[in-house]
């Protein structure tokens, strides 16, 4: 084992943080430099705008609705209550759903490290 | 029945009874008790079962584990020569999304903040009389990442590696309790009740160039922790690229199982009497906790800073995630920020400073080799 470069805690602690920032600082630099050579970002808006301009937007089918209201009034039941309460199934926005799956996902994660 | 006696005699005199010390006793204890912690209350169960059991085994006396070529002495070797935390990071990297951290690039100055607790435990220890390579190995806790904990007291204070591990184990299963008070007395109700926006997609090019360009920057800069950071990002790559699915599944599931059996009875078979029951070891775990503290407080702090310059768009609460400890310290995050306010998930925000921890913890590392090695 060599001689350590200082033997002085703050100097350490004060050349560690600075190099630590730094490394971190410029890791977030080429993040943002990977962003914006990014070929596959400028495909993909193009395609988006292709497709809104070619072609109408999609509408869900009546046979996807109605195999989604079964499994809704089939998990409704599940839980107790009757089908028949069912005033209207409409679609929420938000990404309440989304979030709750992966907080699950990490919730249910285990501690490796 | 002379040579019956005799025989007897022998067996006796070969029995580890002989040489059976209070030291073994009391580790054998101290063992049992890990075990109950691990097994009874669920503290990191995966990682403190092998290593309270290993601790059992290394006070059996005469067993010869560090002498005669066996399993034991294989598992012993992968722990000196460092060759355990790479492989661990290979499984690490394999689970890691490091999407949350490309959508917000920020978040990495986060996990450099949190870093300070490495460096307030590594000032502590030199004012308690450590040398500088073992405050620097025992700042490292503050880092809350078991793997390079490991790695650098092994180059820095082999001599410790039994109590840093069981400290830093120990304090990263205690995150849930630690983190909280910490993060409630540094922020206001207004603080942590701020709803984040929702973080941009992050493509598939991104998400393949991060970790090539992550490993050649690190390692042109810090050479010591390539292994290190090299592992973590290959792990990662395997994750990424869509067409190495066997790869990344054992890397994430079969190999960091079996790598963590070994490295954590191996930890553990490094806690003999007469290394682990020094006065030392009670100074390592008080400085375990500062480093904890100082490190959520550093975090929390910065991401005050961040609030202020970002109009109040930054949660504060995000930045103690930055002191690693993947993934419990993003879900204190998460935890917190939804009793502020309900319907707020700082989750995924969380886990940008959380996996920038990981990569500043093995940065700070890798700086301190350089210096004090």
């Amino acid at each position: 084992m060599g001689q350590p470069v200082t033997t002085n805690p703050w100097m350490i602690a004060l050349i560690n943080m600075t190099v630590v920032f730094g490394v971190l600082y410029f890791l977030s630099l080429i993040i943002a430099f990977i962003q914006f050579i990014d070929p596959t970002k400028k495909k993909a808006s193009k395609v988006e705008n292709n497709v809104v301009t070619t072609e109408p937007a999609p509408v869900a089918s009546v046979q996807d609705d109605m195999q989604i209201i079964a499994v809704i009034a089939a998990a409704i039941s599940a839980y107790g209550y009757s089908p028949a309460q069912i005033a209207c199934i409409r679609r929420k926005d938000g990404q309440a759903w989304a979030q709750a799956a992966r907080v699950e996902a990490v919730t249910v994660r285990n501690q490796m490290f | 029945m002379e040579a019956f006696a005799v025989a007897l005699q022998a067996v006796w005199s070969d029995s580890g009874f002989t040489a059976f010390t209070i030291g073994n006793a009391i580790m054998m204890l101290v063992g049992i008790v890990l075990l109950y912690l691990a097994i009874g209350k669920g503290f990191e169960p995966l990682l403190l079962s092998p290593i309270a059991f290993g601790c059992i085994l290394a006070n059996f006396p005469k067993t010869g584990f560090e002498t005669d070529p066996g399993v034991m002495q294989v598992i012993l070797y992968g722990i000196h020569h460092e060759i355990f935390p790479p492989l661990i990071f290979l499984g690490v990297g394999a689970m890691t999304d490091f999407g949350p951290l490309i959508a917000n690039p920020k978040t990495l100055l986060l996990g450099a903040a949190a870093q300070a607790g490495v460096f307030v435990a590594l000032i502590g220890a030199m004012l308690l009389g450590f040398n500088v390579q073992e405050a620097g190995a025992i700042g490292i806790i503050g880092g809350a990442d078991g793997p390079t904990a490991i790695y650098l007291t092994v180059k820095l204070a082999p001599h410790l590696l039994g109590a840093i591990a069981v400290a830093a184990y120990s304090y990263m299963s205690l995150v849930p309790l630690i983190q909280p008070p910490l993060m409630m007395m540094f922020t206001t109700k207004k603080e942590r009740e701020v709803v984040m926006e929702q973080l941009r997609p992050v493509s598939k090019f991104e998400k393949l160039v991060f970790p090539v360009a992550v490993t050649i920057v690190v390692s042109l800069l810090l050479p010591p922790v390539t292994a290190l950071m090299g592992m973590l990002m290959l792990g990662n790559l395997f994750r990424e690229s869509g067409c190495t699915e066997r790869l990344s599944d054992t890397s994430q599931n079969a190999l960091i199982n079996i790598v963590t059996i070994f490295l954590a009875t191996g930890t553990g078979l490094t806690m003999k009497a007469d290394s682990f029951l020094t006065y030392q070891t009670i100074l390592i775990i008080c400085l375990g906790l500062i480093a904890f503290a100082a490190g959520t407080i550093a975090g929390v702090l910065f991401g005050k800073i961040m609030y202020l310059f970002t109009g109040g768009k930054v949660n504060p609460l995000i930045g103690s995630a930055g002191v690693s400890a993947v993934p419990m310290a993003a879900r204190v995050s998460q935890v917190v920020g939804q009793k502020a306010n309900p319907s707020n998930f700082l989750l995924m925000h969380a886990m940008g400073p959380n996996v920038a921890g990981v990569i500043g913890t093995a940065v700070a590392a890798g700086t301190m080799l350089a210096m004090l090695k």
